[in-house]
Protein backbone atom coordinates (compact mmCIF):
# COMPACT_ATOMS: atom_id res chain seq x y z
CA UNK A 1 0.00 0.00 0.00
CA UNK A 2 1.45 3.28 -1.16
CA UNK A 3 0.68 5.54 1.83
CA UNK A 4 2.06 2.97 4.22
CA UNK A 5 5.25 2.64 2.21
CA UNK A 6 5.71 6.39 2.22
CA UNK A 7 5.32 6.41 6.00
CA UNK A 8 7.85 3.59 6.25
CA UNK A 9 10.14 5.68 4.09
CA UNK A 10 9.80 8.73 6.30
CA UNK A 11 10.51 6.67 9.42
CA UNK A 12 13.59 5.12 7.80
CA UNK A 13 14.60 8.52 6.45
CA UNK A 14 14.39 10.15 9.86
CA UNK A 15 17.00 7.69 11.12
CA UNK A 16 19.18 8.32 8.07
CA UNK A 17 18.85 12.01 8.82
CA UNK A 18 19.99 11.64 12.43
CA UNK A 19 23.13 9.80 11.37
CA UNK A 20 23.78 12.15 8.45
CA UNK A 21 23.49 15.14 10.80
CA UNK A 22 26.40 13.79 12.81
CA UNK A 23 28.61 13.44 9.74
CA UNK A 24 27.72 16.91 8.58
CA UNK A 25 28.16 18.57 12.00
CA UNK A 26 31.67 17.23 12.38
CA UNK A 27 32.49 18.04 8.79
CA UNK A 28 31.15 21.56 9.20
CA UNK A 29 33.31 22.27 12.22
CA UNK A 30 36.53 20.39 11.37
CA UNK A 31 36.37 20.06 7.57
CA UNK A 32 37.12 16.40 8.17
CA UNK A 33 35.12 13.20 7.78
CA UNK A 34 34.64 10.99 10.81
CA UNK A 35 34.75 7.43 9.50
CA UNK A 36 34.10 6.01 12.96
CA UNK A 37 30.66 7.64 12.93
CA UNK A 38 28.89 4.67 11.31
CA UNK A 39 30.28 2.41 14.02
CA UNK A 40 29.17 4.80 16.76
CA UNK A 41 25.71 4.41 15.27
CA UNK A 42 26.15 0.64 15.19
CA UNK A 43 27.14 0.62 18.86
CA UNK A 44 23.84 2.32 19.73
CA UNK A 45 22.02 -0.84 18.64
CA UNK A 46 24.18 -3.01 20.86
CA UNK A 47 23.61 -0.70 23.80
CA UNK A 48 19.92 -1.49 23.34
CA UNK A 49 20.75 -5.23 23.25
CA UNK A 50 22.86 -4.97 26.40
CA UNK A 51 20.26 -2.92 28.27
CA UNK A 52 17.53 -5.39 27.39
CA UNK A 53 19.76 -8.34 28.37
CA UNK A 54 20.18 -6.71 31.78
CA UNK A 55 16.40 -6.64 32.08
CA UNK A 56 16.07 -2.86 31.85
CA UNK A 57 12.87 -1.38 30.45
CA UNK A 58 12.97 -0.41 26.81
CA UNK A 59 13.39 3.34 27.29
CA UNK A 60 16.55 2.91 29.35
CA UNK A 61 18.46 2.20 26.12
CA UNK A 62 18.04 5.84 25.06
CA UNK A 63 19.88 7.60 27.90
CA UNK A 64 22.45 4.80 27.93
CA UNK A 65 23.16 5.17 24.21
CA UNK A 66 23.28 8.93 24.61
CA UNK A 67 25.94 8.66 27.31
CA UNK A 68 27.97 5.77 25.92
CA UNK A 69 28.01 6.94 22.31
CA UNK A 70 28.56 10.55 23.39
CA UNK A 71 31.58 9.44 25.40
CA UNK A 72 32.76 7.41 22.43
CA UNK A 73 32.61 10.62 20.41
CA UNK A 74 35.06 12.20 22.86
CA UNK A 75 37.37 9.23 22.45
CA UNK A 76 37.20 9.44 18.65
CA UNK A 77 38.07 13.15 18.82
CA UNK A 78 40.97 12.45 21.17
CA UNK A 79 42.47 9.54 19.23
CA UNK A 80 41.74 10.38 15.61
CA UNK A 81 41.32 14.15 15.33
CA UNK A 82 43.06 16.05 18.14
CA UNK A 83 46.54 15.57 16.73
CA UNK A 84 45.53 16.15 13.14
CA UNK A 85 44.42 19.74 13.25
CA UNK A 86 45.97 21.16 10.11
CA UNK A 87 43.86 21.37 7.00
CA UNK A 88 46.10 18.95 5.09
CA UNK A 89 45.69 16.23 7.73
CA UNK A 90 42.28 15.26 6.33
CA UNK A 91 43.47 11.91 5.03
CA UNK A 92 45.31 11.09 8.25
CA UNK A 93 42.22 11.78 10.36
CA UNK A 94 40.02 9.83 7.95
CA UNK A 95 42.29 6.78 8.06
CA UNK A 96 42.70 6.94 11.80
CA UNK A 97 38.97 7.15 12.43
CA UNK A 98 38.35 4.37 9.92
CA UNK A 99 40.76 2.16 11.86
CA UNK A 100 39.07 3.07 15.13
CA UNK A 101 35.72 2.09 13.63
CA UNK A 102 37.10 -1.28 12.51
CA UNK A 103 38.41 -1.91 16.02
CA UNK A 104 34.91 -1.20 17.36
CA UNK A 105 33.37 -3.68 14.93
CA UNK A 106 35.88 -6.28 16.01
CA UNK A 107 35.19 -5.71 19.68
CA UNK A 108 31.44 -6.03 19.13
CA UNK A 109 31.92 -9.20 17.08
CA UNK A 110 34.16 -10.71 19.77
CA UNK A 111 31.34 -10.14 22.26
CA UNK A 112 28.23 -10.86 20.21
CA UNK A 113 29.47 -12.82 17.20
CA UNK A 114 29.17 -11.62 13.62
CA UNK A 115 25.53 -12.62 13.12
CA UNK A 116 22.77 -10.10 13.87
CA UNK A 117 21.57 -10.26 17.47
CA UNK A 118 17.83 -10.01 17.98
CA UNK A 119 16.36 -7.49 20.37
CA UNK A 120 13.56 -8.85 22.53
CA UNK A 121 10.67 -6.42 22.37
CA UNK A 122 7.49 -6.90 24.39
CA UNK A 123 4.66 -8.17 22.19
CA UNK A 124 2.50 -5.09 22.71
CA UNK A 125 5.35 -2.83 21.60
CA UNK A 126 5.76 -4.80 18.39
CA UNK A 127 2.09 -5.11 17.49
CA UNK A 128 0.32 -2.03 18.82
CA UNK A 129 -1.03 0.13 16.03
CA UNK A 130 -2.84 3.38 15.80
CA UNK A 131 -5.20 4.54 13.07
CA UNK A 132 -4.19 7.77 11.41
CA UNK A 133 -6.46 8.95 8.63
CA UNK A 134 -7.70 5.46 7.93
CA UNK A 135 -4.25 3.86 7.89
CA UNK A 136 -3.12 1.50 10.61
CA UNK A 137 0.40 2.53 11.66
CA UNK A 138 2.58 0.67 14.10
CA UNK A 139 2.99 2.79 17.20
CA UNK A 140 6.67 2.05 17.32
CA UNK A 141 7.17 3.67 13.93
CA UNK A 142 5.36 6.77 15.07
CA UNK A 143 7.39 6.85 18.27
CA UNK A 144 10.64 6.61 16.29
CA UNK A 145 9.55 9.35 13.94
CA UNK A 146 8.46 11.52 16.86
CA UNK A 147 11.75 11.12 18.71
CA UNK A 148 13.75 11.75 15.54
CA UNK A 149 11.83 14.91 14.71
CA UNK A 150 12.18 16.10 18.29
CA UNK A 151 15.93 15.58 18.20
CA UNK A 152 16.24 17.35 14.85
CA UNK A 153 14.19 20.28 16.09
CA UNK A 154 16.24 20.37 19.27
CA UNK A 155 19.47 20.38 17.30
CA UNK A 156 18.19 23.19 15.11
CA UNK A 157 17.34 25.28 18.17
CA UNK A 158 20.67 24.44 19.79
CA UNK A 159 22.64 25.50 16.73
CA UNK A 160 20.70 28.64 15.91
CA UNK A 161 19.65 29.97 19.30
CA UNK A 162 22.11 28.98 21.99
CA UNK A 163 25.57 30.03 22.97
CA UNK A 164 26.96 26.56 22.28
CA UNK A 165 25.42 26.73 18.82
CA UNK A 166 26.84 30.17 18.08
CA UNK A 167 30.26 28.95 19.14
CA UNK A 168 29.89 25.90 16.91
CA UNK A 169 28.97 28.08 13.94
CA UNK A 170 31.85 30.44 14.64
CA UNK A 171 34.41 27.63 14.81
CA UNK A 172 32.87 26.06 11.69
CA UNK A 173 33.61 29.24 9.80
CA UNK A 174 37.01 30.14 11.21
CA UNK A 175 38.78 28.46 14.13
CA UNK A 176 41.34 31.28 14.13
CA UNK A 177 38.78 34.08 14.34
CA UNK A 178 36.87 32.11 16.98
CA UNK A 179 39.96 31.64 19.15
CA UNK A 180 40.82 35.34 18.92
CA UNK A 181 37.32 36.15 20.12
CA UNK A 182 37.85 33.98 23.16
CA UNK A 183 36.23 30.71 22.10
CA UNK A 184 37.91 27.55 23.35
CA UNK A 185 38.12 25.89 19.96
CA UNK A 186 39.02 22.41 21.17
CA UNK A 187 36.14 22.40 23.63
CA UNK A 188 33.75 23.32 20.82
CA UNK A 189 35.15 20.47 18.72
CA UNK A 190 34.60 18.06 21.61
CA UNK A 191 31.05 19.33 22.05
CA UNK A 192 30.45 18.78 18.37
CA UNK A 193 31.67 15.20 18.55
CA UNK A 194 29.54 14.48 21.61
CA UNK A 195 26.39 15.87 19.99
CA UNK A 196 27.01 14.08 16.69
CA UNK A 197 27.83 10.77 18.38
CA UNK A 198 24.93 10.90 20.82
CA UNK A 199 22.50 11.47 17.94
CA UNK A 200 23.99 8.49 16.10
CA UNK A 201 23.73 6.34 19.21
CA UNK A 202 20.05 7.13 19.60
CA UNK A 203 19.47 6.44 15.91
CA UNK A 204 21.16 3.08 16.47
CA UNK A 205 18.78 2.24 19.31
CA UNK A 206 15.80 3.19 17.19
CA UNK A 207 16.95 1.14 14.20
CA UNK A 208 17.34 -1.90 16.46
CA UNK A 209 13.83 -1.35 17.80
CA UNK A 210 12.42 -0.88 14.33
CA UNK A 211 14.06 -3.96 12.80
CA UNK A 212 14.16 -6.11 15.93
CA UNK A 213 17.90 -6.77 15.77
CA UNK A 214 21.35 -5.17 15.96
CA UNK A 215 24.06 -6.05 13.45
CA UNK A 216 27.76 -5.26 13.60
CA UNK A 217 27.99 -4.46 9.88
CA UNK A 218 25.34 -1.75 10.01
CA UNK A 219 27.94 1.00 9.88
CA UNK A 220 28.95 -0.17 6.42
CA UNK A 221 25.44 -0.50 5.07
CA UNK A 222 23.18 2.00 6.76
CA UNK A 223 25.94 4.24 8.15
CA UNK A 224 27.76 4.77 4.89
CA UNK A 225 24.48 5.64 3.24
CA UNK A 226 24.13 8.48 5.72
CA UNK A 227 27.51 9.68 4.48
CA UNK A 228 26.07 9.78 0.96
CA UNK A 229 23.05 11.66 2.29
CA UNK A 230 25.38 14.25 3.76
CA UNK A 231 26.88 14.73 0.31
CA UNK A 232 23.43 14.92 -1.27
CA UNK A 233 22.25 17.46 1.28
CA UNK A 234 25.46 19.48 1.06
CA UNK A 235 28.57 18.93 3.18
CA UNK A 236 28.13 20.75 6.46
CA UNK A 237 24.53 21.75 5.73
CA UNK A 238 22.26 20.71 8.62
CA UNK A 239 18.98 21.30 6.84
CA UNK A 240 20.31 19.43 3.82
CA UNK A 241 21.11 16.38 5.95
CA UNK A 242 17.59 16.34 7.42
CA UNK A 243 15.76 16.80 4.14
CA UNK A 244 18.20 14.54 2.29
CA UNK A 245 17.72 11.75 4.81
CA UNK A 246 13.95 11.82 4.56
CA UNK A 247 14.07 12.11 0.78
CA UNK A 248 16.30 9.06 0.45
CA UNK A 249 14.15 7.13 2.92
CA UNK A 250 11.04 7.80 0.85
CA UNK A 251 12.75 7.02 -2.46
CA UNK A 252 14.01 3.72 -1.09
CA UNK A 253 10.60 2.78 0.25
CA UNK A 254 8.99 3.62 -3.09
CA UNK A 255 11.60 1.53 -4.89
CA UNK A 256 10.49 -1.41 -2.78
CA UNK A 257 6.85 -0.61 -3.45
CA UNK A 258 7.42 -0.63 -7.20
CA UNK A 259 9.13 -3.99 -7.13
CA UNK A 260 12.75 -2.91 -7.41
CA UNK A 261 13.46 -4.83 -4.22
CA UNK A 262 17.10 -4.81 -3.17
CA UNK A 263 17.88 -2.72 -6.24
CA UNK A 264 16.35 0.18 -4.30
CA UNK A 265 19.54 0.28 -2.28
CA UNK A 266 21.54 1.67 -5.19
CA UNK A 267 19.20 4.62 -5.61
CA UNK A 268 21.06 6.61 -2.98
CA UNK A 269 24.41 6.06 -4.66
CA UNK A 270 23.14 7.05 -8.08
CA UNK A 271 21.49 10.08 -6.55
CA UNK A 272 24.77 11.02 -4.89
CA UNK A 273 26.74 10.74 -8.14
CA UNK A 274 24.22 12.89 -9.98
CA UNK A 275 23.93 15.52 -7.23
CA UNK A 276 27.72 15.81 -6.93
CA UNK A 277 27.96 16.29 -10.69
CA UNK A 278 25.15 18.78 -11.04
CA UNK A 279 25.05 20.55 -7.68
CA UNK A 280 28.31 19.88 -5.85
CA UNK A 281 27.19 22.21 -3.03
CA UNK A 282 24.26 19.90 -2.31
CA UNK A 283 20.71 19.47 -3.48
CA UNK A 284 19.33 22.27 -1.33
CA UNK A 285 22.15 24.78 -1.59
CA UNK A 286 21.52 28.23 -2.98
CA UNK A 287 25.18 28.96 -3.44
CA UNK A 288 25.50 31.11 -0.34
CA UNK A 289 23.66 28.70 1.93
CA UNK A 290 24.89 28.71 5.48
CA UNK A 291 26.65 25.65 6.75
CA UNK A 292 26.53 23.98 10.16
CA UNK B 1 58.20 53.94 35.31
CA UNK B 2 55.35 51.47 35.81
CA UNK B 3 55.57 48.03 34.22
CA UNK B 4 54.14 48.13 30.66
CA UNK B 5 50.85 46.31 30.19
CA UNK B 6 52.33 44.47 27.19
CA UNK B 7 56.03 43.70 26.81
CA UNK B 8 57.49 41.79 23.89
CA UNK B 9 61.03 40.72 24.57
CA UNK B 10 63.40 39.33 21.92
CA UNK B 11 60.60 37.37 20.25
CA UNK B 12 61.65 34.73 17.70
CA UNK B 13 59.18 33.09 15.31
CA UNK B 14 60.03 30.84 12.38
CA UNK B 15 57.98 29.22 9.63
CA UNK B 16 60.20 26.21 9.00
CA UNK B 17 63.46 27.67 7.68
CA UNK B 18 62.00 31.20 7.32
CA UNK B 19 62.79 33.36 10.34
CA UNK B 20 59.90 35.79 10.33
CA UNK B 21 60.71 37.46 13.69
CA UNK B 22 64.32 37.83 14.77
CA UNK B 23 64.51 39.11 18.31
CA UNK B 24 61.67 41.60 18.13
CA UNK B 25 61.14 43.74 21.24
CA UNK B 26 58.60 46.43 22.10
CA UNK B 27 56.44 47.68 24.96
CA UNK B 28 52.97 49.15 25.30
CA UNK B 29 51.93 51.03 28.45
CA UNK B 30 48.36 51.39 29.66
CA UNK B 31 46.48 54.09 27.77
CA UNK B 32 49.06 54.32 24.99
CA UNK B 33 48.49 53.94 21.28
CA UNK B 34 51.53 52.29 19.74
CA UNK B 35 51.98 51.72 16.02
CA UNK B 36 54.20 49.17 14.32
CA UNK B 37 54.81 50.09 10.71
CA UNK B 38 56.59 47.98 8.15
CA UNK B 39 56.52 46.97 4.50
CA UNK B 40 54.89 43.84 3.07
CA UNK B 41 56.39 40.76 4.65
CA UNK B 42 58.16 42.65 7.44
CA UNK B 43 56.54 40.35 9.99
CA UNK B 44 53.71 42.50 11.33
CA UNK B 45 51.02 39.83 11.20
CA UNK B 46 53.46 37.27 12.56
CA UNK B 47 54.17 39.57 15.50
CA UNK B 48 50.50 39.97 16.43
CA UNK B 49 49.77 36.28 15.98
CA UNK B 50 52.68 35.36 18.18
CA UNK B 51 51.55 37.85 20.85
CA UNK B 52 48.07 36.27 20.83
CA UNK B 53 49.59 32.77 20.96
CA UNK B 54 47.96 31.54 17.78
CA UNK B 55 51.51 31.06 16.51
CA UNK B 56 54.12 29.43 18.72
CA UNK B 57 57.34 31.35 19.31
CA UNK B 58 60.71 29.67 19.42
CA UNK B 59 62.48 32.24 21.56
CA UNK B 60 61.94 35.30 23.69
CA UNK B 61 58.89 36.11 25.73
CA UNK B 62 55.64 38.04 25.78
CA UNK B 63 54.46 39.49 29.10
CA UNK B 64 50.88 40.65 29.48
CA UNK B 65 49.98 42.47 32.70
CA UNK B 66 53.31 41.47 34.17
CA UNK B 67 52.97 37.73 33.62
CA UNK B 68 54.30 35.60 30.81
CA UNK B 69 51.82 34.39 28.19
CA UNK B 70 53.69 31.10 27.88
CA UNK B 71 51.33 28.14 28.15
CA UNK B 72 48.16 30.22 27.80
CA UNK B 73 45.82 29.59 24.89
CA UNK B 74 44.72 32.33 22.49
CA UNK B 75 41.15 32.21 23.80
CA UNK B 76 42.35 32.52 27.40
CA UNK B 77 44.38 35.59 26.49
CA UNK B 78 41.39 37.08 24.65
CA UNK B 79 39.16 36.52 27.67
CA UNK B 80 41.80 38.15 29.86
CA UNK B 81 41.49 41.24 27.65
CA UNK B 82 44.38 40.80 25.21
CA UNK B 83 42.12 41.09 22.20
CA UNK B 84 43.05 41.00 18.54
CA UNK B 85 41.22 42.21 15.45
CA UNK B 86 43.13 40.08 12.95
CA UNK B 87 44.16 40.75 9.40
CA UNK B 88 41.11 40.05 7.28
CA UNK B 89 38.89 41.26 10.16
CA UNK B 90 37.90 37.90 11.64
CA UNK B 91 34.19 38.55 11.59
CA UNK B 92 31.97 35.46 11.37
CA UNK B 93 30.42 36.02 7.95
CA UNK B 94 27.66 33.42 8.24
CA UNK B 95 26.35 34.93 11.46
CA UNK B 96 24.25 38.07 11.49
CA UNK B 97 25.65 41.38 12.69
CA UNK B 98 23.64 41.02 15.89
CA UNK B 99 24.95 37.50 16.47
CA UNK B 100 28.53 38.65 15.97
CA UNK B 101 28.04 41.29 18.66
CA UNK B 102 26.24 38.89 21.00
CA UNK B 103 28.93 36.28 20.57
CA UNK B 104 31.64 38.75 21.51
CA UNK B 105 29.74 40.17 24.44
CA UNK B 106 28.74 36.76 25.82
CA UNK B 107 32.39 35.72 25.85
CA UNK B 108 33.48 38.79 27.78
CA UNK B 109 30.35 40.09 29.53
CA UNK B 110 30.46 43.26 31.62
CA UNK B 111 28.14 44.22 34.48
CA UNK B 112 26.06 46.65 32.44
CA UNK B 113 24.45 43.92 30.35
CA UNK B 114 24.27 43.36 26.61
CA UNK B 115 21.64 46.03 25.98
CA UNK B 116 23.70 48.81 27.52
CA UNK B 117 26.84 47.57 25.77
CA UNK B 118 25.17 47.55 22.38
CA UNK B 119 23.71 51.02 22.95
CA UNK B 120 27.25 52.27 23.56
CA UNK B 121 28.43 50.55 20.40
CA UNK B 122 25.58 51.89 18.26
CA UNK B 123 26.26 55.43 19.43
CA UNK B 124 29.68 55.07 17.80
CA UNK B 125 28.65 52.85 14.89
CA UNK B 126 25.11 53.95 13.95
CA UNK B 127 25.22 52.13 10.64
CA UNK B 128 25.56 48.75 12.34
CA UNK B 129 22.26 49.24 14.10
CA UNK B 130 20.49 49.43 10.74
CA UNK B 131 22.03 46.15 9.70
CA UNK B 132 21.57 43.99 12.77
CA UNK B 133 19.85 41.13 11.01
CA UNK B 134 22.05 41.17 7.90
CA UNK B 135 24.57 38.37 7.39
CA UNK B 136 27.89 39.89 8.37
CA UNK B 137 29.61 38.37 5.33
CA UNK B 138 27.29 40.20 2.95
CA UNK B 139 28.34 43.66 4.16
CA UNK B 140 30.96 45.78 2.40
CA UNK B 141 34.59 45.53 3.46
CA UNK B 142 34.43 48.82 5.31
CA UNK B 143 31.29 47.83 7.17
CA UNK B 144 32.88 44.52 8.09
CA UNK B 145 35.90 46.33 9.50
CA UNK B 146 33.57 48.55 11.52
CA UNK B 147 31.81 45.45 12.84
CA UNK B 148 35.16 43.93 13.78
CA UNK B 149 36.13 47.08 15.71
CA UNK B 150 32.69 47.37 17.29
CA UNK B 151 32.84 43.75 18.38
CA UNK B 152 36.26 44.30 19.91
CA UNK B 153 35.11 47.11 22.19
CA UNK B 154 31.63 45.85 23.05
CA UNK B 155 33.22 45.09 26.38
CA UNK B 156 36.42 47.08 26.79
CA UNK B 157 39.65 45.15 26.16
CA UNK B 158 42.80 45.66 28.26
CA UNK B 159 44.93 45.84 25.13
CA UNK B 160 43.54 45.97 21.61
CA UNK B 161 45.75 44.54 18.86
CA UNK B 162 44.69 45.66 15.38
CA UNK B 163 46.22 44.19 12.22
CA UNK B 164 46.04 46.44 9.14
CA UNK B 165 42.47 47.65 9.54
CA UNK B 166 42.81 49.84 6.43
CA UNK B 167 43.71 46.93 4.15
CA UNK B 168 41.66 46.87 0.96
CA UNK B 169 39.43 49.81 1.87
CA UNK B 170 38.58 52.91 -0.16
CA UNK B 171 40.29 56.16 0.93
CA UNK B 172 37.07 57.38 2.52
CA UNK B 173 36.68 54.20 4.54
CA UNK B 174 40.37 54.32 5.52
CA UNK B 175 39.90 57.76 7.07
CA UNK B 176 36.80 56.51 8.83
CA UNK B 177 38.69 53.56 10.30
CA UNK B 178 41.43 55.85 11.56
CA UNK B 179 38.97 58.26 13.09
CA UNK B 180 37.35 55.34 14.94
CA UNK B 181 40.76 54.26 16.23
CA UNK B 182 41.45 57.83 17.28
CA UNK B 183 38.17 57.90 19.17
CA UNK B 184 39.09 54.61 20.87
CA UNK B 185 42.38 56.14 21.85
CA UNK B 186 40.74 59.23 23.26
CA UNK B 187 38.38 57.12 25.35
CA UNK B 188 41.41 55.47 26.92
CA UNK B 189 41.71 52.14 25.06
CA UNK B 190 45.26 50.80 24.92
CA UNK B 191 46.07 50.01 21.29
CA UNK B 192 48.84 48.22 19.44
CA UNK B 193 48.23 48.99 15.78
CA UNK B 194 50.06 47.31 12.93
CA UNK B 195 49.91 49.17 9.62
CA UNK B 196 51.38 49.66 6.21
CA UNK B 197 49.52 52.93 5.92
CA UNK B 198 52.40 54.71 7.60
CA UNK B 199 51.29 58.34 7.62
CA UNK B 200 47.88 57.80 9.12
CA UNK B 201 49.15 55.22 11.61
CA UNK B 202 51.93 57.52 12.85
CA UNK B 203 49.51 60.44 13.01
CA UNK B 204 47.35 58.75 15.64
CA UNK B 205 50.14 56.98 17.55
CA UNK B 206 51.82 58.16 20.74
CA UNK B 207 54.84 56.04 19.92
CA UNK B 208 55.81 53.93 16.95
CA UNK B 209 58.23 51.22 15.91
CA UNK B 210 59.53 50.45 12.45
CA UNK B 211 59.69 46.74 11.75
CA UNK B 212 61.94 45.45 9.00
CA UNK B 213 62.69 41.80 8.25
CA UNK B 214 61.58 40.68 11.67
CA UNK B 215 63.45 43.22 13.80
CA UNK B 216 62.71 46.67 15.13
CA UNK B 217 65.00 49.10 13.31
CA UNK B 218 63.67 52.42 14.57
CA UNK B 219 61.58 53.73 17.41
CA UNK B 220 60.23 57.11 18.41
CA UNK B 221 57.18 59.24 18.91
CA UNK B 222 54.75 59.25 16.02
CA UNK B 223 55.57 62.86 15.26
CA UNK B 224 59.35 62.33 15.29
CA UNK B 225 59.13 59.46 12.81
CA UNK B 226 56.70 61.38 10.61
CA UNK B 227 59.12 64.30 10.43
CA UNK B 228 61.91 62.06 9.14
CA UNK B 229 60.66 61.01 5.70
CA UNK B 230 64.14 60.04 4.52
CA UNK B 231 64.48 57.49 7.27
CA UNK B 232 60.99 56.14 6.64
CA UNK B 233 61.68 55.85 2.93
CA UNK B 234 64.86 53.97 3.66
CA UNK B 235 63.20 51.42 5.93
CA UNK B 236 59.84 51.10 4.28
CA UNK B 237 60.78 51.39 0.64
CA UNK B 238 58.46 54.36 0.20
CA UNK B 239 56.99 57.32 2.08
N1 LIG C 1 52.26 30.53 6.97
C1 LIG C 1 53.48 30.95 6.54
N2 LIG C 1 54.37 30.05 6.07
C2 LIG C 1 55.59 30.45 5.66
N3 LIG C 1 56.00 31.72 5.65
C3 LIG C 1 55.17 32.65 6.09
C4 LIG C 1 53.86 32.33 6.55
N4 LIG C 1 53.25 33.46 6.94
C5 LIG C 1 54.13 34.46 6.71
N5 LIG C 1 55.29 33.97 6.21
C6 LIG C 1 56.49 34.77 5.88
O1 LIG C 1 56.89 35.45 7.03
C7 LIG C 1 57.26 36.78 6.71
C8 LIG C 1 56.43 37.76 7.50
O2 LIG C 1 55.06 37.65 7.11
P1 LIG C 1 53.89 38.50 7.75
O3 LIG C 1 52.62 37.99 7.23
O4 LIG C 1 54.07 38.53 9.22
O5 LIG C 1 54.20 39.94 7.14
P2 LIG C 1 53.36 41.26 7.23
O6 LIG C 1 54.30 42.31 7.70
O7 LIG C 1 52.12 41.06 7.99
O8 LIG C 1 53.02 41.54 5.71
P3 LIG C 1 51.73 42.21 5.04
O9 LIG C 1 51.90 43.68 5.16
O10 LIG C 1 51.78 41.76 3.62
O11 LIG C 1 50.53 41.70 5.75
C9 LIG C 1 57.09 36.91 5.21
O12 LIG C 1 58.36 36.71 4.61
C10 LIG C 1 56.16 35.81 4.84
O13 LIG C 1 56.43 35.35 3.54
MG1 LIG D 1 50.13 41.20 7.56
Amino acid sequence: MLAEQIINGIVLGSMYALVALGYTLVFGVLDKLNFAHGETFMLGGFVAIAASALGAPLWVAFPCALLICGALGLLVELLSFRKFRSADAQVTAALSSLALGLVLIDLVQKTYGSEPVSLELPLEVRTATIAVGGIEIAQIKLAILGIALLLMGGLQVLVTHTRVGRNIRAVAESPLAAALLGIHVRLVMQQTFVIASALAGIAGVMLAMRTGYAASDIGFTFGIKALAIMAIGGMGDLRGAMLGGILVGIVEALAVQFGLGKLGEIVVWILMIIVLLVRPGGLFSTGTEQRA
Amino acid sequence: MPEPILAVDMLEVAYGPIRALRGCSLTVSAGETVAVVGANGAGKTTLLRAISNVLPHTGGEVRFDGTTTRGRRADQLALAGLLQVPEGRGIIGRLSVAENLQLAWALRPDEGGFEAASRRVFARFPRLQERLSQRAGSMSGGEQQMLALARAIISPPRVLLVDEPSLGLSPVMVSEVFSVLKAFRESGVTILLVEQNVRQALAIADRAYVLRQGTIVAEGSGQTLLSDPAMLRYYLGSG
